[in-house]
């Protein structure tokens, strides 16, 4: 039976070194939301684990902060109420803001943070597809030295992450997308305390009335989550209208068919992620789905 | 009678508070999880995880080496594995994943976890069979030696009326259709949980249990330890929800408890995880349903036949009750003068089917609710019309042959359409082109026989005590288990035996003081067991009067004279000398030709203690005998019908298969309405667990295992997704319920999934003849899976 120790480090510094010493036997822990959950129904890749590491009294891992060149930045240890209230995210991130007040439950939103959302690899998690939009980058520090990661690349597949067992996820940054028009749009099987079914996050950069650039990131679509070049492709220089995003959601489901060839799943799927994606992106231009 | 409020009742028929609805709100309600005890152990169970195997050899040995550990059991250890039913207390022939092959006890609940996690088995997977289809072919692997063909016998009945042959080959249309229906899991709040303590001196044994039905679990706990149920006692706890779960999963729990507790010699608990409620609680029986319809054009339905056949998984106590009622429910409410139906359980190596609110009427309403739309349909004619020609009426047959009275049905659903602009709606809904969302509407109608009626005895006892000071307790062998019964109870009693509701207080059931009055299942709580009840409220009301008469409190005719405003001597030739003279209302005794001069209740209470009057009274009611036919299912089935109407009002996303409930209206003739903020809040609760039926819950099996055995992954309506909700109590003049009153409990339930499909259909023209409407069944009219 697994036994675990709890420690509760008083320093960055000291959190690293625990993950350093017991490396591949010590998980951080800040909401527990997820790992709480796995670790009661014995998931295989926790066997090994034996120490917790309560990261939530660790000040780097926590708050918003903005630079003077736009870039915000996000502690690890945030959790999903305080992005979802914060006026800067409000201004600067709307759809990560959306996405993080669609996660679980209340309890669960004030427990659980982005940090974890990211790095416990699951493809639902609900605000990766807006950081994945954002061009997020996650910093990771270890006593090795610090490195950044753009948001999609720790993503290995499914619930599997490119994370070092010493690495630990302390701050998100992206750039301000202010100028842009976002949306996030969720399909679940309920109104509250839903899995996505999938998501997507869309933003819109519209200069003159033409879209002078567009990102798109579906959830639960890619077994790797990432942007469609192909499908943004599309809109740039074009006017919004729904017919031309119902096209843009038809090439979003041929690349999600060419990346996850045909599966069980597909034929939901195909007509759903289309849908989805219209939708989103028909949100944040501000236009109805329907012509 | 029209809706509720033309009755003129002291006591009940009033929004009286709950008596148990203080301490649980405020969280002071103590469940049989919250209890523990100086010396008390924990108890576990391992479960096989398997759907078919045999144990071939089990080695306790490590874990019974663990600290803490005090027994580890396997079922050769074990005198009386299999329990009065079927149910296996522990066994080593497995036959579903929830079958338990040892069990542990242990100081901690740690320890338990270990001592189990520690117990190595070997096993032999044997042949299995899951699906209701496949088990019915010949040369099926058997699931119980005892039922070779794999059908639970006991579970079959028929329905015959009339010649339906003639009548099909008469009709105009013969229209034929299939349905099935899902797993559904009761998910209460609270898990199973039960405390044994045996007394060192005389070693009875006293199990606190999570119950529903007190009696039938201590059924369970004399059988294992083969007491005599007198030295059994079941003392019932709050219960966080039941609904028809907490029967045979919480009996073997606490059995299990009771077995460990005698064997360590020390107090134990055992608590079910969410995990082993979903595997060990029966699940709401899953039915393939086939109907055939022989119409005229005019819209009569003259024919009507019917295959209803039922999932039972691999143990089952309760398949032959509900298929009772699914039989004289099998032509729903409608005057149909020829009927052919057949219904029988199937064994399949799945979790088992068992009670679960509505006890087969939301899988048949489902079928039969849309297979009348359907119908409709296809001889143009409107739905609401077909239901008005044929639906039940004052004067008509039941399919079971009994003739009615008080049919209330054709009044309930006029005012629901009505009131919810149905017919305009759904007119306006057939024109919507949108591809993205469209609205639909549906209606249902439904009829249920109150009480048990032919399946079982329906009878039951009562005692109440008035105390000294006046204040009075009701207690009947009936259990509270969420419904308000307490509440119910005590207004019942208060208004027969005529003391406010505030001075008559009702405690849970222990089984050591009160006789076995049956189960509290069948919405029968109220409509029938609190017939008892009533009637030892007028006993005790007959005694009262004669007490307060000898005690000679109307013996000074001065004073009566004085305080009634009469001469001195005017009532000379007047003597009190018997109770029948007397009135006992609302808590006082008066003479009704001189009002003024009244007696306080606890004045004769507080007296006839020291004087050695009987303060008490014991009744026991047996309702008028029903009688049906076991080959044809003629007869009379039940004392009356409650009768109801749902409309449901959705939104469906037409791209992604996501159905909005909107609106729930929902109508129901409860004869007359004991308490109706409890009959709301009860039809309130109904209309969300109709909607989970209808559109999401899904207890999801593969090859006999559970996908889903949690609340994240199965996924119920939060309080988020709940649609505007309209509740309409009708009352009617129909006596023969408790003052009138009929059931609700499981009409509250019934017809919502019905009226959601066929608001689904109006919305998407796609009839959800599979069960749930999920995003994918909407979507493409199949659920999608992994194998």
């Amino acid at each position: 039976m697994q036994q675990l120790q709890y420690i509760k480090p008083k320093s960055l510094h000291e959190a690293l070194q625990y993950l350093h010493e017991y490396a591949g036997q010590a998980k951080p822990y800040a909401g527990g939301t997820d790992l709480m959950v796995q670790l009661r129904a014995g998931e295989r890749r926790l066997a090994e684990t034996r120490y917790l590491i309560d990261i939530n009294g660790l000040a780097e891992l926590h708050g918003f902060a903005m630079k003077a060149d736009g870039t915000i930045s996000i502690g690890a240890a945030t959790s999903h109420s305080a992005v979802s209230q914060s006026a800067l995210l409000q201004e600067h991130a709307p759809f990560l803001c959306a996405a993080a007040s669609s996660v679980g439950s209340p309890q669960i939103r004030n427990m659980g943070t982005v940090g974890g959302n990211l790095c416990n690899g699951s493809p639902a998690a609900d605000t990766l597809s807006p950081f994945v939009a954002l061009g997020a980058e996650i910093e990771l520090h270890s006593l090795r030295g610090l490195r950044s990661v753009p948001a999609p690349d720790i993503y290995i597949g499914a619930g599997k992450v490119k994370l070092a067992p010493d690495e630990l996820a302390v701050r998100i940054h992206f750039s301000s997308a202010a100028a842009y028009n976002t949306a996030f749009v969720k399909l679940g099987r309920r109104k509250a305390l839903a899995i996505s079914r999938m998501n997507v996050a869309a933003a819109l950069l519209l200069e003159e009335g033409r879209i002078a650039d567009a990102r798109i990131a579906p959830g639960c679509v890619f077994p790797v989550p990432g942007r469609v070049p192909m499908a943004e492709k599309l809109l740039l220089g074009q006017t919004p209208c729904a017919h031309l995003f119902f096209e843009c959601g038809k090439a979003v489901a041929e690349e999600m068919n060419a990346r996850t060839g045909l599966r069980w799943s597909t034929p939901y799927k195909q007509p759903v992620a289309e849908a989805l994606v219209q939708r989103a992106l028909c949100a944040a231009a501000g236009i109805a789905e329907e012509e | 009678m029209p809706l509720y409020g033309k009755k003129q009742f002291n006591a009940i028929n009033r929004s009286v508070p709950r008596i148990d609805g203080y301490d649980k709100v405020t969280g002071r309600a103590r469940f049989a999880a919250d209890l523990s005890m100086p010396d008390m152990v924990y108890g576990g169970v391992l479960r096989s995880g398997r759907s078919s195997a045999k144990v071939v050899h089990i080695d306790t040995s490590e874990a019974l080496r663990l600290p803490g550990v005090l027994a580890v059991v396997t079922a050769a250890d074990v005198e009386k594995p299999q329990s009065w039913a079927s149910y296996m207390y522990i066994t080593d022939r497995v036959r579903y994943v929830g079958d338990v092959v040892a069990w542990a006890c242990a100081e901690t609940p740690q320890q338990v976890r270990e001592a189990l996690a520690a117990i190595r088995v070997e096993y032999e997977e044997l042949p299995a069979v899951y699906d209701m289809r496949a088990a019915l072919e010949p040369g099926a692997p058997v699931v119980q030696e005892k039922y070779p063909d794999n059908i639970f016998k006991e579970s079959v009945f028929h329905l015959r009326k009339g010649n339906v042959e003639k009548a099909f080959a008469e009709a105009d249309f013969v229209i034929e259709r299939e349905y099935e229906t899902q797993y559904i899991e009761h998910a209460y709040i609270e898990p199973e949980a039960a405390l044994a303590v045996q007394h060192a001196g005389s070693g009875e044994m006293t199990v606190y249990a999570a119950a529903q039905n007190p009696f039938f679990t201590r059924r369970y706990v004399a059988d294992i330890l083969g007491a005599p149920l007198n030295r059994v006692q079941i003392l019932q706890q709050t219960l966080g929800g039941s609904f028809g779960g907490k029967e045979e999963g919480l009996g073997l729990l606490a059995a299990r408890a009771a077995w460990l507790c005698r064997h360590v010699n020390r107090p134990v608990k055992m608590t079910f995880t969410r995990e082993e409620s979903f595997l060990e609680s029966s699940k709401r029986h899953p039915f393939l349903l086939r109907y055939k319809a022989g119409i005229m054009k005019d819209g009569r339905i003259v024919a009507w036949e019917g295959t209803q056949i039922d999932n039972c998984g691999a143990y089952n106590n309760q398949t032959q009750f509900m298929n009772w009622r699914a039989n004289a429910h099998s032509a729903g409410v409608y005057s149909i003068a020829n009927v052919k139906t057949d219904t029988f359980g199937v064994f399949t190596n799945n979790v088992h089917g068992g009670a679960m609110r509505g006890y087969s009427s939301p899988q048949l309403l489902f079928a039969q609710e849309q297979f009348i739309d359907e119908i409709a349909e296809e001889i143009g004619l409107s739905e609401v019309e077909m239901r008005r020609i044929n639906c039940l009426k004052t004067g008509n047959q039941h399919a079971t042959g009994a003739t009615l009275s008080h049919v209330t049905i054709s009044e309930v659903m006029e005012h629901t359409l009505a009131e919810t602009d149905y017919e305009k709606k759904r007119e306006t809904y057939k024109k919507q082109t949108s591809s993205v969302k469209r609205r639909g509407i549906g209606m249902a109608i439904c009829h249920r026989s109150c009480g048990f009626g032919a399946e079982s005895p329906d009878a039951s006892g009562a005692m109440l005590i008035a105390n000294e000071d006046g204040s009075v307790l009701v207690h009947s062998g009936l259990a509270e288990n969420g419904q308000g019964l307490k509440t119910a109870y005590a207004q019942i009693a208060a208004e027969a035996l005529g003391v406010p509701y505030e001075n008559v207080q009702s405690f849970g059931v222990d089984t050591h003081a009160i006789a076995d009055c049956g189960m509290t299942v069948a919405s029968r709580g109220t409509v029938m067991g609190a017939q008892s009840v009533r009637k030892a409220g007028l006993q005790l009301n007959a005694v009262m009067r004669q007490n307060a008469v000898e005690l000679g409190f109307f013996a000074d005719m001065r004073k009566i004279e004085q305080v009634n405003g009469l001469k001195p001597y005017s009532l000379d030739d007047f003597s009190v000398n018997s109770g029948e003279q007397l009135l006992l209302r609302d808590g006082v005794f008066y003479l009704p030709d001189y009002p003024a001069y009244t007696v306080p209740f606890n004045a004769v209470t507080g007296s006839g203690i020291w004087a050695g009057k009987q303060l008490s009274s014991y009744a026991w009611f047996v309702p008028e005998p029903c009688v049906q036919d076991h080959e044809t299912g003629q007869g009379v089935i039940a004392p009356t019908f409650a009768y109801g109407c749902v409309v449901a009002e959705v939104e469906v996303d037409m791209r992604t298969g996501y159905v909005d409930v909107l609106h729930v209206t929902s109508s129901h003739d409860v004869g007359t309405a004991i308490n109706p903020a409890l009959i709301k809040g009860q039809i309130y609760g109904g209309i969300v667990m109709g909607q989970g039926f209808a559109v999401m819950e899904d207890v999801e099996l593969h090859a006999g295992k559970v996908g889903n055995p949690n609340l994240d992954e199965y996924i119920l309506p939060t309080a988020m997704d709940m649609p505007n909700m309209r509740v309409n109590v009708f009352e009617c003049d129909d006596e023969k319920g408790t003052y009138g009153a009929k059931s609700v409990g499981e009409p509250a339930t019934e017809a919502v999934g019905a009226a959601i499909a066929n608001a689904v259909y109006s919305a998407t023209g796609r009839r959800i003849r599979k069960n749930p409407a999920g995003l994918e069944q909407v979507l493409l009219g199949k659920k999608l899976s992994k194998g």
